[in-house]
């Protein structure tokens, strides 16, 4: 069986036509005829991206019985998928093509004549050369499936499963309490401002709770999570008894484990824990929940108040974001329910990213709060009296007496991310949160396909915005994982080959996607086609040669480097 | 009827992200844009805050899969004109501009531009270069396809007969009898996504914007460190020809007017600040802020290496400050902590100006009968509906059309977007 | 009488970054030295010592390796990889007798063509005073 290839150099108008003399490269590339085992037909044409150029191509293969493709015109980045989509009109696999660039790289860059026609006709050489070792590659098909499992029943947990749950779309909710709705719960009031509404919230609660499409599972964690998008097998368990397990199928998960506080007792100057009447926001917002009411030790209303933000910002090395919203709600808290009490504020920098946020600022403002700016700040205690010493940014020291502290501190990632990121191959983040696949243009998926993370677990954030995580979760998931169609994965992938494989695991650990498992039966590693996206990491890693990529295999590359240096 | 097809309006970070997700899952996308070229305005930055990736490395890859998708319609240089109908059945027309340039035979080569005898501001490169009649923007546009800008061409506006470029073109690429259409197009749902605007510095004339020429707008700042802008990245003065050896970068111009904090200029304050500093490490580089914002994980870390690299940071309430300028440089009058007056030199003043709604918001809110809100961006329903959508169901937002953002929080609307969309419509 | 040495050198370009920033210098139509040829991998991590060592010791007269800066590979940390395995075959190849500088990384985003022209302009200039690879009078091969 011999090889046919047709090599096409497009003139593309005067920009190639002008630069070589495309005669003398056409008479050389003629030259390389060798029938019957390398048969080279080798023409021009003016112009081979246009729409006849392209049916000429077509024309071309099938009437030849093409079955290599070589095109000298511009760059792959331009035209490689027109070319590869005339390939597909017709019998040859588009991956027995190559475009070679003999624009950008030759035509436009090397003014004289003869030495662009030289480059032009090594560089097409070297194209001949590697379409010669080039396979043919199909597209697979996976099948997959569209349920999701949700980690984590907090406000951003129910809002991606009300979001995701449909009659072709099963959700399983899993919650590590024995309550539903996480933090939000447990607050008096939500900033009205940004448009949340508490009512709003139990409603969500009651959806999630009466949709027949969501299963929910409180005092349960996840066991096990294994396999690939579209296709993971989850194990549970519930958290008193170890033996109660739920074992299914979904296509992708969601982590939505939330976050905690930081723990001002860290700190020593802040008091916590040593001094009485010095509490976190959490606590007066529970407390205030409970009864309505916000109390000294000794049950009376405060007569003063100072809350303190950015606890802990320094040590935790970022701003959390939603402390100053939520201390001047929690300032007009204590101002309702105590009218005459003095409050005094302390922060470093107000951060008030949304819109109507420095409104409520200023509404705070005016409802007689004071705010000072601080430098230094600490809580010192002078019999049974409790005193904020602080350093204003002018560099004075003053001190100012407060029956009641109330303290911002950072927000955290909740207990248990490091476990659970181990459990599902994603990582962490130098500050601990949950590591976005790309900090500005995929913030709610993972480097794992089908692992998604969403709300505070990902970056504190504010209710609203931890809701549009959830539906920009639904927005990727509902648009990628389509009940009944099947799932196509990249098709110029990495291989091993099992033979060669001494299964030294070495490529698995490069690759960034997870994307090659240990098969401990066999003691290879086998690379997952669903997950691999070919970038040849785990290739130039490999001690043995087993890996090889299917589109860039050396032996490929190879001939393009001896065509370089000839 | 049940029509499911999308109009985007606007093809920045946001529009295309949308329309990508969308048209994976077969649908037909008609992503509409005002000007010529993809991208927005995160294609005008060398870098992104705060891992400081190169801007066009991080989407053009998403912009070349608009390009080459099979179902997203890209219909450039066109406007929203009128908006009938409701969810599920809309009714657009949309103004499409000549572009005078056939994107199917036009191959990008470039060969147009010199021939062409009219010269004028270039806008994309907020007029600090030129660009002829015939153009694109910046290098490496998308598409790389030029237009022609009908008032400045002498054979369209009828100065002079001129056919400069047509006969430059090897390929019949350009038609000057290309007329403007009228394009009637029916869809389910429609996302805008039309971006932002920056408040005008003309307004603070306390900084002296447009009095010294050494006084520059961020946006300045960004394309004259850009690899493929104006000055190829290299830190030149409109006066005078050294680099400058002092920048004073003043963060919160209209903070105080607009009500709002713009919740991204720290950010890209502390980015120019990285930038010039990188570029000329000999300069002294001062930061006047008030409040820094830099929310979330990420943003405070960079402050802070910022601050290492030896950037000054001086606090100072920005309503408090003043730019004079004489031969010798501009002068900036401050107030520090302690509320005292104080002065510092400068060869260049780089304002960071609050974000503001595009200029098109209040026409298209009224196309399309939808709600501006206080501020004067479109207003979004809260979250009792989710903060994507309009008053007027089928209509949505994305990205800084419905409020100042980062690209992260662009992109996480874009996608909530897409998710209600394919609720909707399913 | 003194020939003008004409060096061949192989620059691999990863798809994302490097490649795109050479195809925008040959959009600005910038005079680049012909000596290059360029082959297109997607990431600089694909690079195995192997080849860049087979094809020095082929005769190559220079290797340039090209990739995304750090922080902005399209595979997430490709380009560490590439820098760490680049780092040590400096140092086989200084057990070859051959001059290390032979072999060059560099970092090229998609807007920097007047960059990538700098780049392999300079280095031509450097491995042109090198002279050529000493490997082809080599026996031992």
């Amino acid at each position: 069986m011999s090889d046919k290839i047709g090599v096409y150099v497009c003139e593309c108008g005067p920009n190639i036509a002008d630069k070589v003399d495309i005669k003398k490269i056409l008479a050389e590339i003629s030259a390389l005829n060798e029938p019957p085992e390398k048969i080279i037909i080798a023409k021009k044409h003016k112009l081979l991206c246009s729409k006849e150029g392209q049916d000429f191509l077509a024309d071309e293969i099938t009437k030849n019985e093409l079955t290599h493709l070589v095109i000298a015109a511009c760059s792959p980045r331009d035209h490689d998928i027109t070319f590869m989509n005339v390939c597909k009109r017709t019998d040859l696999n588009p991956y027995l093509y190559k475009l070679v660039n003999i624009r950008e790289h030759c035509a436009w860059i090397i003014p004289d004549k003869d030495e662009a026609t030289e480059k032009a006709i090594q560089y097409i050489r070297a194209g001949i050369s590697r379409v010669t070792y080039q396979a043919p590659l199909t597209e697979k098909e996976l099948d997959s499936i569209p349920d999701v499992l949700v980690i984590g029943a907090g406000i951003a947990g129910i809002e991606a499963s009300l979001s995701l749950a449909g009659e072709n779309r099963k959700v399983y909710l899993v919650e590590k309490t024995s309550s539903i709705g996480g933090k939000v719960t447990k607050f008096e009031k939500i900033l009205p401002h940004q448009g949340t509404d508490l009512d709003i919230i139990q409603e969500k609660i009651q959806a999630v709770q009466e949709n027949e499409n969501i299963e929910i599972f409180t005092e349960t964690e996840v066991e096990k999570a294994i396999g690939f998008f579209g296709n993971f097998e989850i194990t549970l368990k519930n958290i008193h008894n170890d033996e109660q397990k739920n074992e299914f199928k979904v296509g992708a998960i969601v982590v939505a484990t939330g976050f905690n506080l930081f723990n001002p007792g860290k700190i020593p100057r802040y008091g916590y824990g040593k001094m009485e009447d010095i509490y976190t926001s959490m606590e007066i917002e529970e407390s205030n929940f409970k009864t309505g009411k916000i109390l000294l030790k000794s049950g009376n209303p405060p007569k003063s108040a100072a809350l303190i933000h950015c606890v802990g910002r320094e040590e935790k090395g970022y701003c959390s974001r939603v402390c100053c919203n939520y201390m001047f709600k929690i300032a007009q808290y204590l101002k309702e329910k105590i009218p005459t009490i003095k409050i005094t504020e302390f922060y470093q920098d107000l951060c008030l990213p949304n819109k109507a946020d420095q409104k409520f600022f200023v509404d705070t403002k005016n409802k007689g709060v004071d705010f000072i700016r601080f430098k230094d700040i600490a809580v010192k205690q002078k019999e049974k009296e409790k005193f904020i010493e602080y350093t204003k940014i002018d560099g004075k020291k003053e001190k100012i007496s407060a029956e009641m502290i109330i303290l911002a501190p950072a927000i955290e990632p909740a207990d248990g991310s490091k476990g659970m990121a181990e459990l599902l191959n994603i990582s962490l983040d130098e500050t601990g949160f949950f590591q976005e696949a790309h900090q500005k243009l995929n913030p709610v998926a993972t480097s794992i396909d089908g692992v998604f993370i969403v709300g505070s677990a990902q970056n504190p954030k504010n209710i609203p915005d931890s809701m549009m995580d959830a539906q920009a979760v639904a927005g990727k998931i509902l648009t990628q994982l389509i009940p009944g169609e099947k799932l196509i994965p990249e098709v110029i992938i990495s291989e091993i080959s099992e033979a060669f494989c001494t299964g030294c695991q070495t490529c698995l650990s490069v690759c960034s996607y997870g994307a090659i498992y240990f098969d401990e039966d066999k003691n290879i590693s086998i690379v997952n086609e669903a997950i691999c996206r070919g970038c040849g990491n785990c290739v130039a890693s490999c001690p043995s040669g087993a890996a090889h990529s299917k589109h860039f295999t050396s032996l490929q590359i190879y001939q393009e480097v001896l065509e370089a240096i000839r | 009827m049940n029509n499911s097809d999308i109009l985007i309006i606007g093809a920045g970070v946001a529009g295309i992200e949308a329309s990508l997700l969308l048209a994976d899952t077969g649908k037909k996308v008609y992503l509409v844009e005002k000007t010529s070229l993809t991208g927005g305005n995160v294609i005008k930055y060398e870098d992104v805050f705060s891992n400081m990736e190169c801007s066009t490395c991080m989407i053009a890859p998403k912009q070349q899969e608009v390009l080459q998708s099979e179902n997203i319609e890209l219909l450039t240089l066109s406007t929203v004109e009128k908006v009938q109908g409701e969810i599920g059945d809309f009714t657009v027309t949309i103004n499409k501009k000549a572009r005078y340039v056939s994107l199917v035979d036009c191959i990008g080569c470039g060969m147009c531009y010199d021939p062409c005898p009219v010269s004028l501001k270039n806008e994309f490169e907020q007029n600090l270069s030129e660009k002829k009649a015939i153009y694109v923007p910046c290098p490496g546009s998308l598409p790389n396809v030029p237009a022609i800008n009908p008032k400045h061409c002498l054979q369209l506006n009828g100065k002079k007969t001129c056919n400069a470029c047509v006969e430059a073109c090897a390929f019949g690429a350009i038609n000057l009898s290309d007329k403007d259409e009228k394009i009637e197009i029916k869809v389910g749902a429609i996302i805008v996504a039309s971006g932002f605007d920056i408040v005008d510095p003309a307004g603070f004339p306390q900084f002296g914007y447009g009095k010294y020429p050494n006084v520059y707008t961020a946006m300045e700042a960004e394309r004259l460190y850009a690899s493929n802008g104006p000055t190829e990245g290299e830190i030149t003065l409109r006066k005078g020809d050294a680099p400058p050896k002092s920048i004073a970068i003043i963060q919160c111009v209209g903070r105080e007017q607009q009500g709002y904090c713009s919740s991204v200029c720290c950010m890209y304050s502390l980015k120019l600040a990285h930038y010039l500093k990188h570029k000329l490490p000999e300069a002294k580089i001062h930061n006047f802020h008030s409040d820094w914002c830099m929310p979330g994980k990420y943003y405070q870390k960079f402050h802070h290496d910022v601050k290492e690299e030896g950037v000054d940071f001086i606090y100072s309430p920005v309503d408090k400050i003043k730019v004079d300028g004489n031969d010798k440089g501009l002068s900036i009058e401050y107030y520090n902590g302690k509320n005292e007056k104080e002065k510092l030199s400068a060869d260049m003043v780089i304002l960071s100006l609050a974000m503001m709604q595009g200029k098109d918001t209040a026409s298209l809110s009224k196309l399309l009968g939808i709600e501006q809100d206080k501020k004067g961006f479109f207003m979004n329903q809260g979250i009792q509906l989710g903060a994507v959508d309009t008053s007027k169901p089928g209509i949505f937002l994305a990205g800084c059309a419905e409020g100042p953002k980062d690209i992260q929080g662009s992109i996480t609307q874009a996608e909530a977007v897409v998710g209600k969309v394919m609720s909707y419509l399913s | 009488m003194k020939e003008q040495f004409t060096p061949k050198i192989v620059g691999f370009l990863c798809n994302w970054c490097s490649y795109a920033g050479a195809d925008l210098a040959g959009a600005a139509k910038l005079e680049i030295m012909p000596s290059i040829t360029v082959i297109r991998v997607m990431c600089s991590s694909r690079i195995d010592p192997n080849l860049v060592l087979t094809t020095l010791l082929l005769g190559a007269d220079g290797i340039l390796i090209a990739g995304c800066h750090p922080g902005d590979c399209h595979y997430d940390k490709g380009n560490y990889y590439a820098r760490r395995r680049f780092a040590l075959l400096k140092k086989v190849i200084e057990t070859l007798k051959i001059d290390p500088e032979r072999l060059q990384l560099s970092w090229v985003s998609a807007s920097e063509g007047k960059r990538y022209a700098e780049v392999v302009n300079q280095f031509t200039e450097k491995i042109k005073k090198l002279g050529p690879n000493p490997i082809q009078n080599t026996p031992y091969l």
